[in-house]
């Protein structure tokens, strides 16, 4: 079951170097956003299959950080583009 | 358990594929969106299902679950409002543009 947990890690961490090619390649801010918030979405299931697999339950609080508060750089870029005022 | 892991990555993997080569942003944004929100649901199911339903880990990916499927199209949302507002352009061969053709000016 360990060997799944780290896995699957190892997976998700190939899937965010594939998004990363996205956020240096992105041609406008808008690409480079949407691939940073796809990354902290992935980021927050690396974390927690991270903790099931080192049986850490502090590093749960991460990934319900990361989950719930990733969103608010997306939320800030568009409201400033479009509005022009933070 | 397995099954869903493999369910999971695949979909992660064809998500990012997908933002990868997808031609316009807001095709991109599609496969952020759903891709990426179907693939991390099974993966979240999976870490409770391997831990045991009653422990922390089940409980907080439960939590981080309900979180990804509210926060995602929130933030998918005011993006791509806020990317057509400031006049992105679209694909070539995209075929409608209806907010586009609705303005006078």
């Amino acid at each position: 079951m360990t060997a799944l947990l780290v896995g699957v890690c190892i997976a998700q961490l190939c899937v965010v170097g594939l998004l990363l090619i996205r956020l240096a390649r992105g041609p406008s801010v808008a690409d480079r956003i949407v691939a940073l918030n796809t990354i902290s979405t992935e980021c927050a299931t690396i974390v927690l299959f991270f903790a099931a697999f080192a049986d850490r339950t502090v590093y749960l609080d991460v990934a319900i950080w990361l989950a719930s508060f990733s969103y608010l750089g997306a939320l800030v870029w568009a409201r400033y583009t479009e509005r022009g005022l933070l | 358990m397995v099954l869903l892991c493999v369910l999971g990555v695949f979909f992660s993997f064809t998500g990012a594929l997908g933002i990868l080569r997808m031609p316009d942003l807001y095709t991109r944004i599609q496969c952020s969106t759903k891709t990426i929100t179907a693939g991390a649901i099974p993966l979240l199911c999976a870490v409770a299902l391997a831990k045991g339903f009653d422990t922390a880990y089940a409980a907080r990916a439960l939590i981080v679950a309900v979180l990804l499927f509210l926060v995602n199209p929130i933030a998918a949302h005011a993006l791509v409002r806020a990317a057509y507002k400031s006049g992105i352009p679209m694909w070539d061969g995209s075929v409608k543009d209806e907010p586009g053709q609705r303005s006078t000016r």
